[in-house]
Order: structure tokens, then C-alpha cells, then sequence
């Protein structure tokens, strides 16, 4: 019983779901929208299962003075600043907007930008020529970073100038990414949306059912 | 002003402007017809009429409108010179509306089409646009449910091989020879996102090895639904291997729901923790490589596996494996082994193959000038 219901419901409701995208009639949208805010109403119920959790986990490390269990400490302080300062003000409050725009904004900067020495390093190991692919890799990331810069048409146009193409370097840029690579692209959105189908057949029938966790 | 000289303005007005109009030889927009607009709910009416020729001396259009019984109004403003259909989505529903459209000149002169006969609007209660989709859906449907069962009779499907699954026992073996711990990352989707449910099942499979093998298995979440759905699942997964009393709840935690302060906390629970084996399943975005290369520079081995084909490369750059698109909804047959799933495998593999032969055709289709297929995907939205 305790599956049986929620399988059901899956069943019932992905139907639901389905057929309101074949049908533009103002009930079924209708249908469609109220689905997708009962959805958004189950959140604030999980985030304060999340919240403990959070609480939980810190708590434990500062008890048993795990190491760096003074990290702890910090992620306390913040979420009691947060919260003694948001709740009573409100998120549009100016020192709320402060606290955002001078606090967390700059820290997901700061990760945002490691990203950039993460894609250096991950290409040189990518693009060390050992293999054929890697070497057909390496060649073509040239290709397309030389098309990406103005310097590379001009180094095309001097170097490869008994060519008979005239800004090579974009040209070639622009057909490695409208044909290849589009091509490559749309065969692996393909396979993800059949993929996709496939699994939501399986969920809406109830074969797959293991994220519904234990119990009969 | 008496109303005698009144009357006498308005229809020297109304000559002045007629008369211009006919001087440059304006006609009236023609063959004006109002139509409920076909695959909506009813919120709009859209207007047709004929184009003007070029040297007409047409500057715009304009929309007027009237329900019965109530004076015109404008709707939409000028139209430009070449527009021969307007959609009014600013209709009552119920409401029978007329409509006249009017042809304006450089010189402000204007004439009117006749009114149109009465519309309302009307919901439709299917789209006819998507019947292409429809049966496309119900075929590729019927095709995965007649393998599912199929697969019951006890056939053996052949799946090939995918090595960033074979490699699940390795890492996981490797994990518990070192004495270290795996981290397993969903993603920033969420649990409605099937690339996260999928996820949720392939780490169902893992922790059935790490009860057996009693391997800390640490599972930060972003989502707090993901995260007590994917508790329910490993305690389960536990239960059936025998071993609850090796399920740790505490394992299994939330970290935060915003991007980057995700991947910097899964960064640290790598450099602290140093798991041997990390898995990258789900949905990623920009934190993907964040993430991955963290994992790589303290030699994890890493089995990645993603739906966004943007993030792909930079998975297949930094981690040892990766699950390319559908391998990762094939990752639980694969693992499982169960017929029903891998019976799923083979309508997918059909529908591919359809999907592949319509595609060869089109081409040939196309270059033989036969454009009936291409015509007919466009038709589809």
C-alpha cells in the first residue's frame, strides 16, 4: 500500500501531464499550471528538512571536533546573520541586498573564475597530441581558437596566403561548428531525448520505481 | 458652432480625406477575413487581408475592432507596410468581435476595408500541428512497451559494452581496497528532472556494493526533495543487502541550493576527504569542470555522466569515464541487469533506428527535389 499510491499517482498524473501538451484548451493548461504549483508548494516543506539536515551535520562535526570543525562556526554565523537580519526586514531590504550583492555575489565570482584555470589545465591534458583523436583534437581547438581571435585571419591571410580562401581561420571556425560539431551535438540531444522518453515511460508505469525508496 | 456648420466640417473632412485617398489611387485593404486562431485556448482571433501592391503609397496598417453593440477601438498600433496578418490576443472570451483594418499613406490619408463577419474565440482541445508528434510518441511508446514485455519471456538482449559502467566495480573495489570513501554528486537538477532520477537510480545500484563492501558512501545534495528521496533510497538499498545496521543517514546531507557555493563545497569535501572514487551524475552546468578537475587533481578515479551535451567535453576531458547522453538512462539496466529495463534499451535502440532512417530519406528526398518530409517535420511544434 505504501507504494501502490504513489505509483498510482505517477501513473495518473504523468498521463495528466502528457496529454495537456497536445491539448492548448484553456482547462487542460489550466490543469498543467495548478500540477506545477503544487510542486512549487512541496519546497518550503523539504527545505526545512534540508535546513535540519544542515544544522545537524555542523552541529555533529563541532561536537566531535572533527578537523576544520571551526568551518562550522562560520557557516552558523552567516546563516544567523542571514536570517536574523532577512526575516524581520525582508529580502528587498537594503542591508539584506548588501549583505548579498557584496557577500555572495563576489564569492560565486570567485568560483565562477576558477573555471577558467580549470578548462587550461583539463585542456593541455586533453590536447597532448598521443593519440590520433588527440592529435585531431589539437587540431582542431587551434583551428577554432585561431577563429575566435581577429590575429588569426591575419596570420591565415600571410602565412596560407596561396590559398584560395580569404580569412580562412573564421571560415573554417564556423564550418568545424555549424557541421561537425553541430551534427555530433544534435546526435547526443537525439539519444538524451529518446533516453529521456524511454525512463519516463518506465517511471509512468511503474517499473522503474526504486527512487521511491523501501517498503511495500 | 450651431450643428449645421458642424455637420458641414466633418463632411468637408471626411471628403478632404477621401478624396486624397483616391488621388494616390489608395484601395481599401482586400479579402479582410477574421478567423479564430487555430490551436490556441481561445485568447486570440487573428486577422488576414491581402498585400498591398509595392507601389501602392501603403506607410502601415491599422486594427480596429468592435464587439456588437459597442464603438471601434484600435488594437496593436501601426503595422508596418508589408503586414498582411495581425493576431489580437487581447480578446474576451465569449465575445463575438468585427473587425475592419485600415490602410494608412505617408500623407496620413487612410481607407477602410469592409467589416468582417462576427468571430469569437474558441479553445481547441487538441493542437492539430502536433498530430506528426503525437503518433510519433505513441509508435516510439508502443515500441518500448512491446520490448518490455518482450524481454519478460526470458530472451537474452545483447547490450554492448560501456566501459564507464564496467568501471563501477573497479572504482567502488578500489575505494574499499584503499580504505577511503566515495563521493557521489547528482547534480544541480532537481527531482523532476529525469537526468536526476536517472542518477538517483544508478547511486541505488552503488550503494547495494558499498553495504556489501561497507564503504562510506557521501552524498552531498543541492536539492532538499532530492536529498530525503535519495536517503530513502540508499537506506533502502542497504536493507535489502542485508546491512542496515552499515547505513550512515549522516552521509547523506544538504549542502546548499546555490551554484557555485555547491561546487565549492564539494571541492572541499574532496580536498578533506580525499574519496578514491567520485561519481559526477546528473545535471551540470558551469560547475561541471569546477568540480571534475578538483576530483582529478587528488587522483580519484571519476565516473562521470551527463544529458548536457555542453558539459560533456569538459567531463570527458578531466574524468577517467563518462556516460555519454542516453548511457546514462541505460546505466540501470546495465547495472541491474534486470530484462524489463534492458527490454526499454531495445525500443530505444528502434526508435533510434527510425529516427536514423528518416533522416537518410529526408536527404535522399531532398536532393531528388521531394520536399514533402522536410515539409512535414517543419509542420511540427
Amino acid at each position: 500500500m505504501k507504494r501502490q499510491v504513489p505509483l498510482a499517482l505517477c501513473f495518473l498524473f504523468g498521463i495528466v501531464m502528457i496529454l495537456t501538451q497536445f491539448s492548448p484548451h484553456s482547462y487542460s493548461q489550466g490543469v498543467y499550471r495548478e500540477v506545477i504549483n503544487w510542486n512549487l508548494i512541496i519546497n518550503p516543506f523539504a527545505l526545512i528538512l534540508a535546513v535540519a539536515t544542515l544544522i545537524q551535520t555542523h552541529m555533529t562535526r563541532i561536537q566531535r571536533r572533527t578537523e576544520h570543525w571551526q568551518y562550522s562556526l562560520v557557516v552558523f554565523l552567516g546563516m544567523a546573520v542571514m536570517v536574523l537580519i532577512g526575516i524581520p526586514l525582508g529580502p528587498q531590504n537594503s542591508y539584506v541586498e548588501w549583505l548579498y550583492n557584496n557577500l555572495q555575489v563576489p564569492m560565486d565570482a570567485t568560483m565562477f573564475s576558477l573555471l577558467a584555470f580549470f578548462i587550461a589545465s583539463a585542456a593541455y591534458r586533453a590536447f597532448r597530441a598521443r593519440t590520433f583523436e588527440a592529435t585531431l583534437l589539437l587540431i582542431t581547438a587551434l583551428i577554432v581558437m585561431m577563429g575566435n581571435v581577429p590575429v588569426g585571419d591575419l596570420i591565415w591571410n600571410s602565412v596560407l596566403s596561396w590559398l584560395p580562401m580569404e580569412d580562412g581561420a573564421s571560415k573554417v571556425r564556423q564550418w568545424i561548428l555549424d557541421i561537425p560539431n553541430l551534427a555530433s551535438r544534435r546526435g547526443i540531444i537525439l539519444g538524451v531525448s529518446l533516453g529521456v522518453i524511454s525512463q519516463s515511460i518506465r517511471i509512468i508505469l511503474g517499473i522503474e520505481r526504486s527512487y521511491l525508496g523501501g517498503g511495500d | 458652432m450651431s450643428k449645421t456648420t458642424q455637420c458641414l466640417i466633418i463632411y468637408l473632412v471626411l471628403c478632404l480625406s477621401i478624396g486624397t485617398a483616391f488621388s494616390q489611387g489608395l484601395a481599401p485593404p482586400s479579402n479582410v477575413a477574421a478567423v479564430d486562431t487555430p490551436n490556441d485556448d481561445g485568447s486570440s482571433i487573428t486577422i488576414k487581408w491581402d498585400a498591398a501592391p509595392e507601389d501602392s503609397g501603403i506607410s502601415g496598417y491599422q486594427i480596429l475592432r468592435r464587439i456588437a453593440g459597442s464603438g471601434l477601438e484600435e488594437v496593436g498600433g501601426m503595422l508596418p507596410a508589408g503586414s498582411t496578418t495581425y493576431v489580437d490576443s487581447t480578446i474576451e472570451k465569449g465575445s463575438a468581435y468585427v473587425y475592419i483594418v485600415r490602410a494608412v499613406t505617408e500623407t496620413e490619408a487612410t481607407v477602410e476595408s469592409e467589416e468582417t463577419a462576427p468571430v469569437k474565440g474558441t479553445g481547441e482541445w487538441f493542437h492539430m500541428g502536433k498530430i506528426p508528434l503525437f503518433f510519433g510518441m505513441i509508435l516510439f511508446s508502443a515500441a518500448i512497451l512491446w520490448n518490455l514485455y518482450d524481454a519478460r519471456s526470458g530472451k537474452e538482449i545483447f547490450v554492448r559494452r560501456i566501459p564507464g559502467l564496467e568501471a563501477v566495480d573497479e572504482a567502488l573495489g578500489r575505494a574499499t581496497e584503499m580504505g577511503r570513501s566515495i563521493l557521489y554528486v547528482l547534480g544541480l537538477g532537481q527531482v523532476d528532472n529525469v537526468a536526476t532520477i536517472a542518477s538517483m537510480t544508478i547511486l541505488g545500484q552503488v550503494a547495494r556494493r558499498t553495504a556489501d563492501y561497507e564503504t562510506p558512501l557521501l552524498v552531498p545534495c543541492n536539492d532538499p526533495i532530492v536529498l530525503n528521496v535519495v536517503r530513502e533510497m540508499v537506506k533502502s538499498s542497504y536493507l535489502d543487502e542485508g546491512r542496515p545496521d552499515a547505513y550512515n543517514e549522516e552521509n547523506i546531507f544538504f549542502l546548499t541550493d546555490s551554484q557555485f557555493a555547491y561546487a565549492a563545497g564539494v571541492d572541499g569535501i574532496m580536498i578533506r576527504e580525499k574519496p578514491a572514487a567520485i561519481f559526477l551524475q546528473g545535471t551540470f552546468y558551469a560547475e561541471s569542470l569546477i568540480m571534475a578537475e578538483t576530483g582529478n587533481s587528488i587522483g580519484a578515479i571519476q565516473i562521470a555522466g551527463t544529458d548536457s551535451e555542453h558539459q560533456l567535453p569538459f567531463f570527458i576531458a578531466a574524468c577517467d569515464y563518462t556516460l555519454i547522453g542516453e548511457e546514462l538512462y541505460a546505466a540501470t539496466a546495465y547495472l541491474s541487469k534486470d530484462p524489463m529495463f534492458l527490454g526499454s534499451l531495445k525500443g530505444q535502440d528502434w526508435g533510434k533506428l527510425v529516427i536514423f532512417a528518416a533522416i537518410v530519406l529526408g536527404v535522399i528526398l531532398e536532393l531528388s527535389g521531394v520536399n514533402w518530409i522536410t515539409t512535414l517535420l517543419q509542420r511540427v511544434r
